[in-house]
């Protein structure tokens, strides 16, 4: 089983799960993209965007839970092909609700530069926008070093 | 590969129940948060596409805003799109008129 230990800065983190708890809290009764489905069936519509929703809840609880106790110990998270799927998806989760809350009105060439310098962003978006870069870099790291597309272990 | 899985969704109105041999399309979007690297992963993974495939689909939602993804049976089509949707893409499910 493949396994990333990232390091990171606390001070700097922790100002972002702030904004990742906001946004957390604002999913847990919304997907991040509505769904649309040539269905005039209630019932099946309803049924269809509560099975999104428990998972987008599940997905999102994994990712706070890397940010619990130990890691304002040690400042490190730990991310394998256990717990990579999930956190993907997360973060694209909360990225979508972060652009949707806090960076209207961002140029998407602004958006879609992952160097881009915080300093060119309004200021008061700059901690948004820093979470929302955040959480793509995090989603990188997971591209390039885990594989999200490895057959599932079996369980012990 | 992940096969998305298929749901039990309830028996649609007699008068508006599709037909069996209508041709379903999943559609997926552009959108402006998901980087490229993710939507070719979720296009391999949900598909099982090869990496060039997935590549040109994802290229496709990009340059054309939208990319026919699969066609054919409601049932399948919409097991893809709740399986696209988990992983935040905007995917679409269409009647195939000219199919």
């Amino acid at each position: 089983m493949k396994r990333v230990e990232i390091r990171l800065n606390i001070s700097a983190v922790a100002p972002l799960l702030d904004v990742i708890k906001q946004g957390a809290d604002g999913l847990k009764q919304e997907l991040a993209i509505k769904s649309a489905l040539p269905e005039n069936d209630r019932e099946f519509t309803d049924t269809w965007n509560q099975e999104l929703l428990a998972g987008q809840n599940s997905d999102i609880r994994e990712l706070l839970g890397l940010f619990g106790a130990d890691f304002f110990s040690d400042g490190v998270v730990a991310i394998d092909s256990n717990n990579c799927e999930s956190l993907l998806r997360a973060c694209s989760a909360l990225r979508f609700k972060i652009l949707d809350r806090w960076l209207q009105g961002l140029p998407d060439d602004l958006l879609e530069d992952e160097d881009a310098p915080v300093t060119t962003v309004p200021e008061a978006q700059r901690l948004p926008f820093a979470c929302y870069t955040f959480l793509d870099q995090l989603q990188k790291i997971m591209l390039e070093h885990l594989d999200p597309l490895a057959p599932d272990e079996p369980a012990e | 590969m992940i096969v998305a899985e298929t749901r039990t969704r309830p028996k649609p109105e007699a008068a508006t129940a599709p037909q069996l041999a209508d041709v379903w399309r999943v559609v997926a979007l552009n959108d402006p948060v998901n980087r490229m690297s993710y939507v070719v992963m979720v296009l391999r993974r949900v598909f099982g596409f090869d990496e060039d495939t997935a590549r040109t689909h994802m290229l496709a939602m990009h340059e054309r805003g939208r990319s026919v993804l699969w066609s054919g049976t409601r049932e399948q089509a919409e097991a893809y799109v709740f399986a696209l949707q988990q992983w935040h893409l905007t995917a679409l499910l269409q009647l195939d008129e000219a199919g």
